[in-house]
């Protein structure tokens, strides 16, 4: 089912079977936050191996390249967060 | 004896011939994949209803696989969106997200799969900035090119694969940065199986259909942002370029994907395909099934079988395609700019690993230095770090160690211990 979610509390589609990278670089969103040292978290390797990628879902830090979309899941950028 | 299943990680091509020729011998199977979908990188699927840009001969390939894991029912249990952790000494197994759960697998079987080598360059940390491979995953999965200019860059044939595929989606890049010079000399081609010369043949000529400029000799030495455009500096035979892209896909090459992957005495642990020995797809299909058929052997106490010869060809095959793209690309690495990112992970750069002196230990590296000691645990800077702080003869950077990536506590918490109860 395709649906929505919201990035850093703007509203953008998903189709449905797809990661949060995926949907996040279909709307043009490429930077992801900065890492505590100052870097950008950015989409790099796509498959879970550089944790490049990190968003905040809510409760952590997770892999935004893994990280399956659901209807109306809230997304943040980790920011200098190191949680 | 035990009745716990076998723990086969990755559902691609060598993980599901592993699993099904395992399930054949009489075993039970569970298979879990880090990806939403089973597939792997070569056969990564489509969003649900979503058109598959497979080939023909691929999609018939991955038709004949699925075949033969429905063949055996419910002894294959196919799990995805769940992660392998690790392996403790004991021999029980975190796995987490969907299928979340500490098991004691009767054996492991990994088939991760490899991962892409990325040279380091100034700006490669910038947004928009990827692996080919990163591309290529959203063009298989989506069946769009990625939306603006696309430029490739770095060395192997995955770049005109991609280019490739990006023409026949009415995209072409603006341009394939190949450091090697693999059209110098075509006679070393000719030692090739034919499959990889037809290949070749079909994605040059799309390519030259339509004009995109394929320089050979070439390296990307720079990126910036400008203008809201990533502005890419090119050294080629013929001096300078600069393209400005909205997207790079960077690619120096495949690695096995072994890292944090460590072994377990208590129990039979197998790496298969490419997790083993990156040679492609025809390799990864054949050492699953050769290599789940033996390791039922072993379960049953019975003799090896003999080893498929598809392997020695798919390696001989590899080994010219390296010969054919060889080039001095890592020999700049000395060259590069002092604050060059070598470490993505905690932005150490060339400088931090000079002022380590000129023979940094292991020890000094990692803890001084910080370099492999990131989330990634040396993926992507391990390799470069070696050959950089000692180029004649470069030394592993120690051992990347379980959990193969970070896991959160709740994770953790969130992982039914099934082990208990569980005979050994």
């Amino acid at each position: 089912m395709n649906g929505t979610l919201l990035w850093n509390g703007t509203a953008l589609p998903f189709r449905a079977g797809e990661t949060v990278a995926s949907a996040l670089t279909r709307a043009g969103v490429r930077h992801f936050g900065t890492t505590p040292q100052g870097q950008a978290r950015a989409l790099f390797c796509g498959i879970g191996q550089c944790q490049n990628c990190l968003v905040h879902d809510g409760t952590g830090l997770t892999e935004a390249c893994l990280l399956p979309c659901r209807d109306g899941m809230a997304l943040t950028d980790a920011g200098a967060r190191h949680d | 004896m035990t009745d716990a299943r076998i723990l086969v990680v990755g559902a691609g091509l060598a993980g599901l011939a592993a699993a099904a020729a395992l399930a054949r011998a009489g075993h039970r199977v569970l298979v879990v994949d880090q990806a939403l979908r089973p597939g792997g990188a070569v056969h990564r699927q489509p969003l649900p209803g979503g058109r598959s840009l497979a080939s023909s001969a691929q999609a018939r390939r991955w038709r004949a696989l699925m075949a033969e894991v429905d063949a055996q029912g419910a002894r294959i249990e196919i799990v995805c969106n769940t992660r392998f952790g690790g392996v403790d000494h004991t021999g029980t197994v975190l796995l987490t997200g969907e299928g979340a759960a500490l098991i004691n697998p009767r054996a492991l079987v990994l088939a991760v799969g490899a991962r892409e080598a990325v040279q380091p360059r100034p700006g490669w940390t910038l947004p928009g900035v990827t692996t080919a491979g990163a591309l290529q995953t959203q063009i298989k999965t989506t069946a769009e090119a990625p939306a603006g200019r696309v430029l490739l860059a770095g060395s192997g044939p995955l770049l005109l694969a991609l280019g490739a595929e990006l023409v026949r989606l009415g995209r072409p890049p603006l341009a394939i940065v190949e450091a090697g010079r693999p059209f110098s000399r075509p006679l070393r081609s000719l030692g090739l199986p034919l499959s990889y010369m037809a290949e070749a043949a079909r994605h040059l000529s799309r390519l030259l259909a339509a004009r995109v400029p394929l320089l050979t000799g070439a390296h990307l030495t720079r990126i910036s942002e400008a203008d809201g455009a990533l502005m890419a500096e090119v050294e080629t035979r013929s001096g300078a370029r600069r393209f400005a892209a909205d997207r790079i896909g960077l690619h120096d090459g495949i690695r096995t994907n072994d890292t944090g992957l460590t072994d377990c005495a208590a129990l039979p642990v197998l790496r298969l395909g490419d997790c083993r020995e990156a040679l492609g797809a025809n390799a990864a299909l054949a050492d699953g099934r050769a290599g789940g058929e033996a390791l039922a052997a072993r379960l049953a106490g019975q003799p090896a079988p003999t080893a498929s010869t598809t392997l020695a060809r798919e390696a001989s095959a590899q080994a010219r395609l390296a010969q054919i793209y060889a080039h001095d690309g890592a020999t700049r690495l000395a060259g590069l700019p002092d604050d060059t990112v070598i470490c993505r992970c905690e932005m150490r750069t060339l400088a931090d690993l000079r002022t380590l002196g000129p023979a940094p230990t292991t020890r000094q590296l990692r803890l001084d230095g910080r370099f492999g000691m990131g989330a990634c645990q040396g993926r992507f800077c391990a390799e470069w770090v070696a050959r950089i702080a000692s180029p004649i003869a470069p030394h592993a950077l120690g051992m990347p160690r379980w959990p193969a990536r970070p896991i959160s506590v709740a994770d953790l918490l969130a992982a039914p211990d099934l082990t208990l109860g569980e005979t050994k």
